[in-house]
This record gives C-alpha cells, structure tokens and sequence, in this order.
C-alpha cells in the first residue's frame, strides 16, 4: 500500500482538496477501520486526506434540546462522558464495546459510521435516539438523519468529498431509558454476532409505553429500525408479555446471513432475545430512576 | 507428603530474564537485525490440491530490489519429517493444502518482496481434494501417490492415506461387551486449533566466508532444526549453527521448520543475510495447528460404574504431512485409558492424510482431544448410572503399582488426591447452585517427555556460575527453574547463576523444550554437574586446607571442612590458574519404564516417563436463551512431584487453563472447500483477559523418583482438561451435553433446542 | 512517492525522520529508528503487542500512520523506566510472576499504564483491569497475575503519588 497523505488545516480546505483528488482520495479520521482495509488490499487510495488535526469537530457538547458529538471525537471520550451516565447509558454500554480501549483512544464516532459496517455497535445506540448527522461538503452544509444515510455494508448516502462534521441527538423526556446489548463469540474484541439498542420512554403513569425505539445491528446490510415491534409496543403494558412479542417481531425484520461468526437461524434467535432483554433493562432503569 | 524445605528450589524467586523483558530490552528472534539484510517471503499456494501446470518467476525477478528467488527447481529434491519424511521444502510436481510453499523471493524491502510474490505467474490444475480424514481412510484419492518411496520409522505403520496407525490392546473387549451390564458409545470432535503464541515464527540466516551458516530463529528445538537443514541444504550439521536470541511462545507449535529453510536457501542464493518472518495470515493457514480428530469411544461398565471394556477409536486429521499426526494418534490411546483401571482395552490411533495444512504438536498433542471424550462420556456414564461424577472417578481410577494402559506401573500415584482437593476446592457437595449453573469435573495422566539434556557449568572467579544448555527458554520459566536447582546444588543464590544462551555450536545437545521436560530434564543435568564440581572442589579444597574430603561440604557458597573453609570464588581463582578451571559436564536421560509389548502395535511412544496425574473443577454459569458460557470458578490441582518455583508453575496452569478454555468455547481454524475462512485474529477468538477467571492453583506434591527433588514435568498437563471439565459443568447447568469443539453458544442453543423438542 | 518530514518526540526525545506517507509508526520505531521494544504480531489491532502511549493514551501503533504522530508525543516501553529504575508496572510484573515468555509485556504494560493515569492515585477493582487491558492478548499467563501486577503497581501508586 502507498499513498499521499494530506493535512488540510480546515474543512474547506479538506473539501476542495477531496474534490481535486477524486476518486481515488479518502478522507482519514482515526483509521482504525480504513488502514486494515487498505493492508488487506480491500481498498486503494492514492491519497489519504487527514482529517484529524482539523479544528472544533471533537467533543461533546449540550445544544437546546439535546447533545452534540463531533465528528471527530473518540469512543473513549464519549465512554467516560459524565452527560451519558444517566438515561442516555446505552450510548455509553455501546461506546464500550468497539475493540479495545488503544482502538477507542483513536476510533472516532463519524468515522465509524462513514465505515458503514453492518455490524458497528454504535450506529444502533445513536438510531434509536434519532440521530442527526451534520454534514459539509463542496455545496454547503446539509443535515441528514442517520436512519437515511447508512445505505448498506460500507455504503452511505454522503456525497463526493463530503464530511461528516457532528452527530445530534435530542435529550430524553423523563421516564426514559435507552440500554445496549451484544453478543459475540467471546467477551471483549468482538465484532457482534448481533447487537441490539433500545430507548423507552413510559407514560405518565407508568403502566404504559409511550414509545420504544429498537436498533438491531449485524443482522441486515445495515442496523435496521424494526417498525412493527417499535409500533406494537406503544400503549402496552411494559413487562415480559410485551417485550417478548417485541422481539419476535424484530426477528421477522431481521434478514442476517451466515458466515464464519454464526448462521443466519442463531442471529434471528439472538435477535429475539436480545430485544426482549434491552427493553427489560431499559423498563427497569426507568423504575430504579423513578425511585 | 511434605517436600523438603530448601534455600533456593521451591522458593518463589524472580525469573532470570524478568528485567530484560519488562524494559524491552530483551531480544526475541523477531526483534534480531543484521546490517545489509534482505527480506524474504513466501509464496503459497491458494489451491488445497493441484497440479502446478505453470511456474514462472521472471516478472518477480525483474522488479528493483529483488535479489533472488527460489523454487524446487532450485534445490535437491529432499524429503524430511519425524515419523515420516514426507515433506519438502517447496510443492514439487502438486500442492498437497492452500499454503503449501511453492517459491520465497528475497528483497531489499519487505514491500518489494511482497510485490514480487504477486507477480510470480503460478498456473494450477486442480484435482480431486479430500478433506474428511475418515473419508481419506477408504478413498481413492492418495494424497501422496508415492508414500511407498518415503522413509519412516520403522515403528510406523502406514498405508496409503494413513500415515501412522497405533493399537494398544488387552483382554478381549468383544467377551466383555457382550455381557456387561451397560455398554456405552459416543462420538467426539474436535477442530484445528492455533498455538496462537503472539511472536510470529522468524529466522535470520547468514552465511560466513567458510560456507557455512548461521540460522538465529525462535526455535524451541534448536538442534532438530539444525538437523533438519543439514538435509535440505545437504551439508554436514557441523556447519549449522542454530543461535535463539528469544522466543515470545512456542507451546509446541516452534518445534519444527518453519522459515529457517526459507532464510538459509535465500541467503545462500544472494550471498547476503536475509530475514523472513511468518504474517498472521501464514500462522492460520501454515503453521503447525493441534489436529482435529474424531474420537469414538465405547464402554462397558458393571452396575457399580467400574470400567470394564474400553473399545476406541481417534482418527487425527494430520493434514498433507504426517508432521506429528502418526506420534497424537499414538499418545492418544493412553489418554483413551485414562489414569483408569479398565481390564480389556482395543484402542487404536490413526492418523490421516487429508488436503489441509499439516498439523503439528501443540501442548500436549492428543490430550485435549482425547480427554474430551473420555471424560464427557464419564459424567454421561455416571448420569445414566445415577452415581455421583467424582465417586465414579474414584472408583476407577489407578493406584500406586496398578498397571497402565501398556502394562507399565503406575507409581507416585496422586490422582486420588488431585480428584477430592479439586472437588472440594469447587464445593462438589453443591453442583448445581442455581437454575443454569453447574459444576464439573475432569481428570488425567501426562508424560514427562524424556530425550537427554546436557549441561556446561563453569564457576567464575567472582563467585558465579555459568549455564550453558541447550534448551531454549520458552517462557515457561524453566531455565530459572533448572537454575534454581543448580544454585541450591552449589550453595549458590539463584542471582549467582549466569544462563548463557542458547547456541548449537557451544551449548550440548539438549532434546528440546517441548513436552514438559525442559525444568526436569536441564535440572537433572545441572545436578549431575553440580556432583562433579562438588567433586572438583573438594578435591583442590583438600590441598589447600589440609583438609579430608570426606569431612567437607557445601555451605553459604564454602566449601567447609570443620573450623576451616575456603570459598567457591577463591577455588575458582586458583583453579584457573593451576588446572584450566572449575568446569563440569552433566547429563541427564530418564530410563524407559518397562512395558509390555505385547500389548502394542505399532506405538512410537509406548510408555511414558515419570507421569503427573491432575484434576479441574469448573464452576459455570450458561444463558440459557444465548448459549453464552461464563465461568465462574476454575481450579486445578495439579501433582507437580516437587515445586521448584511455585510462582512459574502457577503460571503454567493458568496460562495453559487459558488455552484450554479457549479450545473449549471459542478457537477453530475454520476450513470452507479446502480454505481457512478466518485467517485473522479478528476471527480467530482467543481469550481476552474479559473471557478469563481467575484460575486457582492446587499443588500437589507426591515426588517422582526421576525429577530433581522429586519434580514432575509441569507445562502441558492444564490445557487438557477444560474441554471436558467444561462439558460436564455445561450438563450440569442445563441436562445436556455437547459432542463437537469449540462448544459456541450457538450449539449450546441448538443442543438445548434438540433436548426440548 | 516522496518521502516528508515527520518530527516527533519519542520518550522526550525529538525524532526528524523522512518518511513515506504510508508507514506506520510501529514501522518506523522499529525498522527505522531501531527501537524493538515496541512489538509486532498481527498488524490489525487485534492483538495489542504493539501498543505505544500517543500523549499518554495507549494506541495501536501498527494501524496508525506516524504522521498521525507529528508533533505529538509517543511513549515506548524504553520511556517508563529501565533497570536501575524500574516504573512500578514493569517492578510489579517481575514480582507478580506475570511475565513469562514477555512478548506481549511492553504493550501490556502500556496498555495497563495508559488506563491507570487516567485517574491518577485510584485502585481499580480486578474487573476494572481485565476490562482495560482486554485489547492486549497473552497466550502465556492466562491473565491472572498480570491482573495482580496492574493492581499491585496502582496500590502502590496511590500511595507514591502519580508517577510519569
């Protein structure tokens, strides 16, 4: 592998260099995911465009009515972040699971999506919250919902040379919990069998789901948001009976294949299951908190 | 029994090469450099049986920077190996696996030498492929057409397809079948997997003025390596010299040749020193994996659970090459008995050809594989029974002056001991504390490989000793162990022993570090040197002190005659300077036990010096709806004879705890039509330190009557029972065992399925 | 392919080294500036043989591109301490008995020091640590003593004040 790397001191610059260099530039974030690509000559830039000195797309920060990640920003720090401790923990349950802490001191949040693995644990935690994605590119800034803009396994809806500069996302209404779950093949330095992100929010009594928002990842082309289960559960009582037939229904959506990791028949199950329990654990969350 | 209180064996004292390793100085055979060194690499074939129609390398040749490149056609046509001498350097006419090597380039960078390998034009015709090694029993397809042609040890027996096949029988188990009062048979399987040491294999050669070579490497049997070049280069062994700077882990899969070869032929072809060292990729698809095997067992037992019969069966996949498929197939048959009295045993091991990479002799080769079946179908006997899994054992097991499976004795017999301690140390009274979780048990026997040691040990002026040994330290820590042995044999502190490294030029002959013998066999030397240097001192301290040597010993690094003593240094000094110094060479080799060969056909290894006898006890926890496995507890009691540094040997069990565990639940080397589909640590699951309990190690100590103060060989013996410890914690928790390894949680679902349906 | 200037500080010392745009900085600490206490295994950031400190944090030096590094501070296993002064890690590794065949110790060390400087003078619980340094692999030890090195090394440190 050889390439020229460039380092633009801005985002115009970074653009208008991708622009000239098309198509064999890539921009470089950490490159936790793009250089074992290029060693396993699955990709071949001619230049890498590095992105990570550019200023003000790392951090978190609060806005009006939510959270701002910068692009840029790394899995450790958002896993450490004291704004996620509280109902928003499935973001920090998800940050937790992406390799080791040296890959999560370096691995940043848009680069991980812009990767577009079907299988990244993020990108779940983040759908079920609604994410946005800001974006700038060579015809001006522009805002996308992350559900639209992963299209499928390494595929996004980003434009040539453009970047992704910050992931938003709204605060929770009370009686909320998110929570995150995966399975692998062993406990640490996995890529998920499947992952499973869910957020609930209860009524007023209580007694009854307002919303749910479910994520399921490495079971699709791409993380799906399983609608039928997220539309039955409105009104239901929380419990067991709910979240069991929940997860059934997320299991219908699922369409996972199989590989080397697991067979397509175990994924469906483990979805199943996996839905089932985030929602127990999002409901219980909600009792502790209310307490 | 009590072992003997001592100054510095049996102490828990720092291993001699700590520092080195935690600053970074310390140099591994990856790290070593020599100035105008090229780089090599290999090509290898992505076809698992082929004809190699076409073979060109001019467009690799002509890239800048390449200096030489090899192929068959380059060098004598020698075949080589240990049962059998089936293999060759480079595929000849056909490649036999995906990753046979068929041409290495030597470059001035490792990125040209790569470039090279993708410009080599290699053409194949594919033929018909056999990857099932029972179906490679009866097949047509010979994977070497001209196995009648290759030499082996003439206590191999072959045929075919089968490189080796082993039986040990007695009695006559078909009488007994026939009218016992439960017979039971099961089949087993289990996968490839990787020794997953993290320092890839690597070797520097370097040719001299003289024409002859020297080859530093992280090889764990440095003079079976040199042994083996002076085939393939065709040259007296004389002038190989085999140099290990450091090895970061071998646990077996270091013992043959890896890239020395590869090293030493590119360098002789461009007169310049040339490096190769093995990629993640190489070390999944062509190194010396554990064999996969099938194992069948059939028992027959009386009400009571006492072990009648014993029929089994394992055939072991060996891979395109024998390797040491026919040696596992072998030893398999006494871990088949286990430390078991069973009246009539038909074992037989076979060891078979097939189109896939050829398998070597990970910690203790046939333990894991074999044990798993044996001790799976124990508890399932015991369920069927209604009699508790550890009364079973202990029902079974041998006792001091039983006869083992070859008609050998058992003696220093420990197993009783080991079975209760672990059993207890679990809580065995509750096996299953709570809805999916359970406990399990699994016992065994191992050998002390025997092979011959010698040592050099000199007395330095300043009160030092020197080691000089053959015998590579792998990490076990037992260098420091044998040196250990040699300061309390001199009256020195173990900071006094220089270990000098390990060169085949200098060092006497050492049979390797490799099937637990390293710590035993060094530490017998050491002490048979000691003997003549005690002897040496004595004899110069005689007339120096005016003294008698029979009223002399050893003590606080004196020699002491009454009032009077003289120190070691100061023999020393003197000694350089009136009769060429204080020197002694120490030997060691463990007699053979006696046997009966009646009972053998056919075996390489038909009884196995100073056994150690172990137990695990696993506590584990099972989802239920995820088949995810979580391990609660783990502990081993382990008869280690003597525990010449208690630290090191815990470190041995955990760490080969570790390695079990991870056979047990996650490693496969994954073949799909005659290619390893996970050839990356990302898809190969070791244990991460998350996946680990923390083990908890029992010490056993019933001495052998060969190991320096009574120590047994200690490294492989842990990694052989948590495939079954585990199976039958798993049936405990959930009422249902598995028969195939790695035991994911998919087949624990898929299992739990099939009992419910 | 034009080599640049990279200017890096490694163990307090300034590196000006030409480099390809494409080398790693495992590459370069190793096979140009010749510092092999730095390891290589996988070369995917699997295995973690290869950790380094960038400004502290412990990092994968084998999938990241050493001008990734300009201008910033790297720590290799020769940084932390050497013989006569060993850094509580490397004295608690040697105690503990976690050391066997050593290859994976210097980025086990790093990885386990990266995470303890993190919250300088805190002990962490046994889970806390096998969680930290679950991105390093050892084939060796089983994890066990390395576990009570890390949580010998922090006591001590708590009660020493942080260590650099």
């Amino acid at each position: 592998m050889s390439f020229d790397l460039h380092r633009p001191a801005s985002i115009s610059e970074a653009v208008v260099l991708a622009t000239r260099l098309a198509p064999a530039a890539r921009y470089i974030a950490g490159g936790t995911d793009l250089i074992i690509q290029i060693n396993r000559k699955k990709v071949f830039p001619d230049h890498l465009i590095d992105l990570g000195q550019l200023p003000g797309l790392v951090g978190v920060a609060e806005t009006a009515d939510g959270y701002s990640l910068g692009a840029l920003t790394n899995y450790r720090s958002i896993e450490l972040h004291p704004a996620f401790q509280g109902n928003l923990s499935g973001l920090i349950e998800a940050a937790r699971v992406v390799g080791g802490h040296q890959v999560r001191n370096v691995a940043t949040v848009g680069g991980n999506i812009v990767n577009a693995s079907p299988a990244a644990d993020f990108v779940p935690a983040l759908l079920v919250l609604d994410a946005d994605l800001d974006i700038a590119g060579p015809v001006g800034n522009r805002t996308m919902a992350l559900r639209e803009f992963v299209l499928g396994p390494g595929k996004t809806a980003l434009g040539p040379a453009e970047i992704v500069t910050s992931i938003r996302f709204a605060r929770l209404p009370d009686r909320s919990a998110t929570a995150f779950l995966k399975e692998g093949r062993r406990k640490a330095m996995e890529i998920s069998v499947v992952c499973v992100a869910a957020c609930l929010t209860l009524d007023e009594s209580g007694s009854r789901c307002l919303s749910a928002r479910l994520a399921v990842g490495a079971a699709a082309p791409k993380a799906i948001r399983p609608q039928h289960a997220e539309a039955y559960l409105i009104h239901q009582p929380p419990g067991r009976a709910s979240f069991a037939e929940a997860g059934r229904l997320a299991a219908e959506t699922a369409a996972p294949i199989s590989d080397v990791r697991a067979s397509a028949e175990h994924r469906r199950h483990l979805v199943a299951v996996m839905v089932e329990r985030a929602l127990t654990l999002c409901h219980r969350r909600i009792a502790e908190e209310s307490r | 029994m009590n072992a003997p209180t001592h100054r510095v064996a049996g102490q828990r004292l720092p291993r001699l090469d700590g520092i080195g390793k935690v600053t970074g100085k310390h140099v591994y055979a990856a790290d070593f450099t020599l100035p105008g060194m090229l780089f090599g690499k290999v090509l290898r074939s992505h076809r698992p049986h082929a004809l190699i129609r076409k073979l060109d390398v001019s467009r690799a040749a002509a890239i800048p920077g390449v200096r030489g490149i090899i192929t068959a056609a380059d060098i004598p046509a020698v075949r080589f190996g240990q049962a059998v001498r089936d293999t060759s350097v480079f595929a000849l006419d056909r490649v036999l696996f995906a990753g046979h090597p068929v041409a290495a380039v030597a470059a001035t960078s490792l990125e040209i030498a790569e470039q090279a390998i993708a410009a080599i034009n290699v053409e194949f015709e594919d033929l018909p492929t056999l990857f099932d090694p029972e179906a490679a029993l009866d097949s047509n397809i010979r994977i070497h057409p001209d196995w009648e042609t290759y030499k082996a040890l003439p206590i191999i027996a072959r045929s075919g397809n089968v490189s080796g096949r082993a039986r040990i029988h007695a009695g006559d188990v078909n009488q007994v079948f026939a009218s016992a009062y439960r017979v039971y048979e099961h089949r087993f399987t289990t996968p490839l997997v990787h020794p997953g040491y993290t320092e890839p294999r690597t070797a520097v050669a370097d040719w001299d003025a003289n024409s002859n070579v020297t080859v530093w490497s992280n090889t764990q049997l440095p003079f079976d390596t040199q042994n083996t070049l002076a085939e393939i280069l065709d040259m007296p062994a004389a002038r190989i010299r085999v140099i290990v700077p450091g090895i970061g882990g071998g646990f077996g899969g270091k013992l043959r040749i890896g890239v020395e070869h590869f090293a030493a032929l590119l360098a002789r072809k461009t007169a310049r020193p040339v490096k190769v060292m093995t990629t993640s990729e190489e070390e999944l698809t062509s190194a010396y994996p554990r064999q996969a095997t099938v194992v069948t067992l059939k028992t027959a037992v009386d009400r009571d659970g006492h072990l009648l019969a014993r029929e089994g069966r394992i055939v072991v996949d060996c891979g395109a090459f024998a390797g040491s498929g026919p040696g596992t197939a072998a030893i398999s048959l006494q871990i088949m008995a286990g430390p078991y009295k069973t009246p009539a045993l038909a074992l037989e091991g076979i060891a078979a050809y097939t189109n896939k990479v050829p398998s070597g002799s990970f910690r203790a080769p046939a333990g894991p594989m074999a044990n798993f079946a044996v001790e799976s179908q124990m508890d399932m006997i015991a369920k069927d029974l209604g009699i508790d899994p550890l009364e079973i054992r202990l029902r079974n097991i041998v006792k001091e002056g039983d006869l083992g499976p070859s008609g050998e004795v058992h003696k220093s017999v420990s197993i009783e001991e080991c079975l209760r301690r672990a059993a207890a140390a679990i809580g065995w009274e509750n096996r299953s504390p709570e809805p999916g979780r359970g406990k399990g048990i699994a016992c065994s026997w191992w050998m002390t490989t025997g092979g011959s040691s010698g040592v050099y040990v000199k007395i330095n002026p300043d009160g030092t000793a020197t080691l000089v040994s053959g015998a590579v330290e792998i990490g076990s820590g037992a260098i420091t162990g044998a040196a250990q042995v040699l300061a309390e044999e001199l009256s020195l502190d173990l900071a006094d022993i220089n270990v000098a490294g390990v060169d085949t030029q200098t060092a006497p002959f050492d049979y390797g570090a490799q099937g637990s013998r390293t710590a035993f066999s060094v530490g017998n030397a050491c002490i048979a040197a000691a003997r003549d240097l005690r002897r040496q001192m004595f004899n110069l301290a005689a007339g120096q002190l005016g003294a008698e040597v029979d009223a002399m010993a050893l003590r606080d690094k004196h020699v002491v005659a009454g009032e009077k003593s003289i120190s070691i240094a100061e023999l020393a000094r003197i000694s350089r300077l009136t009769g060429g110094g204080l020197i002694a060479h120490g030997t060691a080799i463990s007699p053979s036990p006696a046997y009966d060969p009646t009972r053998l056909q056919n075996h390489p290894l038909p009884a196995w010096n100073t056994p150690s006898y172990h137990a695990h006890a696993v506590d584990l926890s099972v989802d239920p709806e995820t088949g995810s496995v979580s391990i609660n507890r783990y502990v081993v009691a382990q008869d280690v004879g003597f525990a010449i540094n208690p630290t090191y040997i815990e470190g041995q069990i955990e760490g080969g705890v570790a390695q079990g565990i991870g056979q047990a639940l996650s490693e496969e080397i994954v073949y799909g039509e005659g290619t390893v589909m996970n050839a990356n640590l990302t898809d190969y699951k070791m244990p991460t330190a998350q996946d680990m309990p923390d083990v908890e190690c029992i010490l056993v100590e019933c001495a052998s009557a060969a190991g320096p103060y009574g120590a047994k060989g200690v490294g492989e013996p842990p990694c052989i029972q948590p495939p079954a410890a585990i199976n039958n914690a798993i049936a405990a928790a959930t009422g249902f065992w598995l028969n195939s390894l790695p035991m994911t949680a998919e087949k624990i679902v898929k299992q739990r399925r099939v009992g419910q349906g | 392919m034009s080599r640049t200037n990279l200017d890096i500080l490694i163990n307090g010392e300034r590196h000006q080294i030409l480099i390809e745009p494409h080398w790693t900085l495992l590459h370069v600490l190793r096979n140009v500036i010749g510092m092999m206490g730095t390891k290589e295994n996988c070369l995917e950031a699997e295995c973690g043989v290869c950790t380094v400190l960038l400004d502290g944090k412990s990092v994968n030096s084998c999938i990241l591109l050493a001008a990734q590094a300009a201008g910033r501070s790297v720590t290799t296993i020769e940084g932390i301490g050497n013989p006569e002064h060993l850094h509580p890690l490397q004295a608690a590794f040697i105690e503990c008995g976690a050391v066997q065949c050593g290859y994976c110790i210097p980025g086990m060390i790093l990885t386990a020091k990266s995470f303890l400087d993190e919250n300088p003078g805190r002990r962490p619980s046994r889970d806390e640590i096998r969680e930290a340094i679950a991105g390093t692999l050892c084939r060796c030890t089983g994890y066990r003593k390395i576990v009570d090195a890390v949580a010998l090394a922090a006591e001590r440190m708590s009660v020493e004040g942080a260590i650099p």
